[in-house]
C-alpha cells in the first residue's frame, strides 16, 4: 500500500536550497514551514543555514540522516537521481517522490528504466518522475513546488485529486483554495514509471478521511492499464464515488480498419464504456467534476430520480425543468390533496404543481412551507432550490430553512446567482453547512444526476 | 486457447476467416447462425438449399473480398431450385469483376425472417485489451454511430447495461406498434462472443452484422459474421 506515500511521518528533500526561486527552495519552504512531520533537507552544498526564523540542519545524504525517512522528495538534475533512490533504498525509505525532469518525457528512456530498475531492486515505490507530487492538507506533506502566494493550498477536506497533469492539478488547487473547498488529497504522477493512478485511488478509497475521488486523465499508458482501472473502481465505487474527466476526446488518427465496428471505436468511445462499466461517473469538464463531487460529498444517497423544483423565478423553474429532464430526472406532479394544501398557505398566485413557483413575491417562510410538505413525502427523492435573493421578501435566515430540510434525508442542491453582500452570505451559510450551491439550473441539475448515478452504482447491478 | 479454426486460419497466413469458417466459429461458442452449407457448384448450391431449406440465401465465400454487399455478393430470398443455380451465376459474375478476386465457394444460408437488425462487434486495443461493441445494425450504423462498448469478458449486467444504453433500445421494446424483440437473447450473443474474442487474442476486429433479433421467445441470430486476424 502506498500509506507512507500520501501521508508520511518524515521527508528528506534531495536537492533542497536555500536560494530564493529554485524548486528546491519552495518544496523545503512548503515542508519546513507547514508539515506535521520531520524534515530533513538534503544537499552536500551546506551545513546549516538560517531560514524562516530557525537552524537549518542540511544533510550530505540520505544516508547520513540519523533517523527513519518514510519518503524523499528529490529535485535535482535526472542523472543524479538513481544512485539518490538506491541511498534511500537502502535506509529502507519506503518511497520517493521524483520531482525532477530530463526523463522519458525529454527522450530519456534509458535514464528512467534505470531509475525504476534500481527502485525495484530496493523495493522503493516511485512517484513520477516528472510530477509535481503529493499535497496532503491534514499534514501539509506538500511537493508542490509553486509557490502557495500563486498557487493556493486548499483547506482540508473530503475530496481529493489524482490528475495526470501537473499544471491542471495545481490550478484545480488554486482554484479550491479560492473557494474554500476541502481538498484534502492531491496526486500527480508524472511519467508514472512505477506508481500509476490505479494505486494512487486504491491509497485513497483507503482513507476514510476521503469521501470522493476525482480524477483527471488524459490518456492510459500501459497495456492492460484499463483493466486494471476497470478491476479496481469496481471494488471502490460501491463504497466512494469515483468522479472522472477524461480530457482529450478527438478521433484516433485514422487507422486503416476492415470493420464497421473498428471504424466506429475511437479512443474516447472505449474510455466512455469502461467509465460506465466500472462505475465511475463521468464529468465533461473539471468544473462538472467539482460540481459533482461536491454534491456527493455533502449529500445522501437519494432512492430515485424524482426531483421537487421550488423557486421564485418562473424563469429559472423552467430551466430547471429543462435540465433535469434532458439528464433522465422526473420532475412529477404534486398530489392533488398537498397541492390544495399549498394553495391555502403560499400566495393566491404562487404555483403549486412542480416546480413550485413561489413567486418573486415570496418570503422564507413561503420556502419552508414548500420544503416541509412535500420533501419528507413518498413522492419525491430530491430537491432543486432557486433561490434568487435580489427579491425583496427573502432574508438570510432563508438558509436556515433550506439547511433545516437536510432533516429528511434527501439530496437538496440551490441554485443562487448575484453578486450582493448577501447573495455571498447566504451562500456561504449553505456551503458551510453541507448544502451545494449552483449558480445555475443546469450546473446544480447535473450535480443532482451524479447523485442519481452514483445511487444506481451503490445499489449494485440489478 | 485459441480455437481451431482460428489456428488453422493462422497456420495458413489468411488474416481473415472465411465466411463458413466464421460462423463455424460462432456455432462452437453457442451463438446461434442460421443453418448453412458451403457449394462448389450450382448443383451442391440446389442440394445444399434443400437441406437447410427454402427460402434461402447465397454468399460469395471469396478471401479478397471483405465488404461482400458492396459489390453485390449477396442474393437474398432465393425460393427455389432454378432461382438457385440463377443467384449461383449471378455471384461467379460479381467475383470476375473484382480484380484478383478468386471464388472459393458459395454459402447457402437458410433466411432468417425480418427482425430488428443489429450490430455487435470487437476491436483489439493494446491499453484497453478486446473492446466489445453494440448498435442498431443495417446500413446507417456508421453514421449514426449509436453505440455502446465494453472490455471482455462481459458480464451479464454489462451486456444488459450496454444494450438499454443506445437511443435504439426502443427499437428493441416495442416501437411504434413493433412486437418486442427477444433482448435475453441478444444478451446471450453477447456474453458468449465476448469470451470468444477473449478467448482468441488473436482476433484484431470483428463484426456480427447483422444480428437479428426476433420476436420475444424467438432468439436472435447471427446471419453474416467477419473476424480479422491479426497475422504475425
Amino acid at each position: 500500500m502506498l500509506t507512507k506515500l500520501i501521508d508520511p511521518q518524515s521527508v528528506a528533500v534531495v536537492g533542497a536550497s536555500p536560494k530564493q526561486g529554485s524548486v528546491g527552495y519552495v518544496i523545503l519552504e512548503n515542508l519546513a514551514t507547514r508539515f506535521k512531520g520531520s524534515v530533513y533537507p538534503v544537499n552536500p552544498k551546506y551545513d546549516e543555514v538560517e531560514l524562516w526564523g530557525r537552524r537549518l540542519k542540511f544533510y550530505k545524504s540520505v544516508a547520513e540522516i540519523p533517523d527513519p525517512v518514510d519518503v524523499v522528495v528529490i529535485a535535482t538534475p535526472a542523472p543524479t537521481v538513481p544512485k539518490i533512490i538506491e541511498e534511500a533504498g537502502r535506509r529502507g525509505v519506503a518511497a520517493a517522490v521524483i520531482i525532477s525532469s530530463g526523463f522519458a518525457e525529454a527522450g530519456n528512456t534509458e535514464l528512467e528504466n534505470w531509475v525504476k530498475a534500481v527502485a525495484k531492486q530496493y523495493g522503493v515505490r516511485i512517484l513520477g518522475p516528472n510530477c509535481i507530487g503529493i499535497y496532503n492538507a491534514y499534514t501539509n506533506f506538500d511537493t508542490v513546488f509553486l509557490p502557495a502566494e500563486r498557487a493556493g493550498r486548499p483547506p482540508p477536506g473530503p475530496l481529493a485529486l489524482i490528475s495526470q497533469s501537473g499544471a491542471v492539478a495545481a490550478a484545480i488547487m488554486d482554484w479550491a483554495a479560492r473557494r474554500r473547498i476541502g481538498l484534502g488529497f492531491m496526486a500527480n504522477y508524472g511519467n508514472k514509471a512505477d506508481v500509476t493512478e490505479v494505486e494512487l485511488m486504491e491509497a485513497l478509497a483507503a482513507d476514510d478521511r476521503v469521501k470522493v475521488i476525482t480524477v483527471y486523465v488524459e490518456g492510459f499508458k500501459y497495456p492492460g492499464e484499463a483493466k486494471r482501472f476497470l478491476d479496481a473502481v469496481r471494488k471502490i465505487a460501491p463504497k466512494k464515488p469515483v468522479v472522472v474527466y477524461k480530457a482529450g476526446r478527438g478521433k484516433a488518427a485514422q487507422r486503416a480498419v476492415k470493420s464497421h465496428t473498428a471504424a466506429m471505436a475511437g479512443t474516447y468511445e472505449m474510455y466512455h464504456g469502461l467509465f460506465k462499466q466500472a462505475g465511475a461517473i463521468e464529468a465533461s469538464s473539471v468544473r462538472e467534476m467539482f460540481d459533482m463531487a461536491k454534491a456527493l460529498a455533502t449529500q445522501p444517497t437519494p432512492r430515485g430520480g424524482r426531483v421537487l423544483v421550488v423557486t421564485d423565478s418562473g424563469g429559472m423553474g423552467i430551466q430547471a425543468v429543462d435540465a433535469l429532464e434532458a439528464l433522465g430526472l422526473e420532475v412529477p406532479e404534486v398530489p392533488e390533496s398537498i397541492a390544495r394544501e399549498l394553495k391555502r398557505e403560499l400566495l393566491p398566485f404562487a404555483a403549486v404543481s412542480n416546480p413550485i413557483d413561489v413567486t418573486g413575491s415570496a418570503t422564507d417562510e413561503h420556502y419552508k412551507i414548500a420544503l416541509d410538505a412535500l420533501l419528507p413525502t413518498a413522492f419525491f427523492d430530491m430537491a432543486l432550490v432557486v433561490t434568487l435573493m435580489q427579491v425583496p421578501g427573502l432574508t438570510k435566515n432563508l438558509a436556515e430553512y433550506i439547511i433545516d430540510a437536510r432533516r429528511y434525508g434527501k439530496p437538496i442542491a440551490v441554485v443562487n446567482f448575484g453578486g450582493s453582500e448577501l447573495v455571498q452570505k447566504f451562500e456561504e451559510a449553505l456551503e458551510d453547512s453541507g448544502v451545494p450551491v449552483y449558480p445555475t439550473p443546469d450546473r446544480a441539475a447535473k450535480a443532482l444526476w451524479a447523485l442519481y448515478k452514483y445511487s444506481e452504482v451503490k445499489r449494485g447491478r440489478p | 486457447m485459441t480455437h481451431p479454426i482460428v489456428a488453422k486460419a493462422l497456420a495458413e497466413g489468411r488474416g481473415k476467416l472465411r465466411e463458413d469458417e466464421a460462423l463455424a466459429l460462432l456455432r462452437a461458442y453457442g451463438i446461434p447462425v442460421p443453418d448453412y452449407a458451403v457449394a462448389r457448384d450450382e448443383e451442391e448450391a440446389v442440394k445444399a438449399a434443400e437441406q437447410v431449406g427454402y427460402p434461402v440465401a447465397a454468399k460469395i465465400i471469396s478471401p479478397q473480398i471483405v465488404h461482400k454487399t458492396d459489390v453485390g455478393g449477396v442474393v437474398l430470398g432465393i425460393g427455389d431450385p432454378q432461382s438457385v443455380r440463377e443467384a449461383c451465376r449471378r455471384l461467379r459474375e460479381v467475383v470476375r469483376r473484382v480484380p484478383y478476386a478468386e471464388l472459393e465457394g458459395v454459402l447457402i444460408q437458410r433466411m432468417v425472417p425480418k427482425g430488428v437488425e443489429l450490430i455487435v462487434g470487437a476491436v483489439y486495443d493494446e491499453i484497453f485489451g478486446h473492446v466489445v461493441l453494440f448498435g442498431l445494425g443495417g446500413i446507417y450504423t456508421e453514421l449514426y454511430r449509436d453505440v455502446s462498448m465494453r472490455l471482455a469478458p462481459l458480464e451479464p449486467e454489462d451486456a444488459w447495461d450496454m444494450i438499454r444504453e443506445v437511443k435504439a433500445y426502443r427499437l428493441l421494446t416495442g416501437y411504434r406498434g413493433m412486437p418486442p424483440r427477444d433482448v435475453a437473447a441478444v444478451v446471450d450473443v453477447l456474453i458468449k462472443f465476448s469470451r470468444l474474442v477473449q478467448e482468441n487474442p488473436e482476433i484484431r476486429e470483428a463484426d456480427l452484422n447483422p444480428v437479428i433479433a426476433l420476436e420475444e421467445g424467438k432468439g436472435a441470430y447471427v446471419v453474416d459474421a467477419r473476424f480479422i486476424l491479426a497475422v504475425a
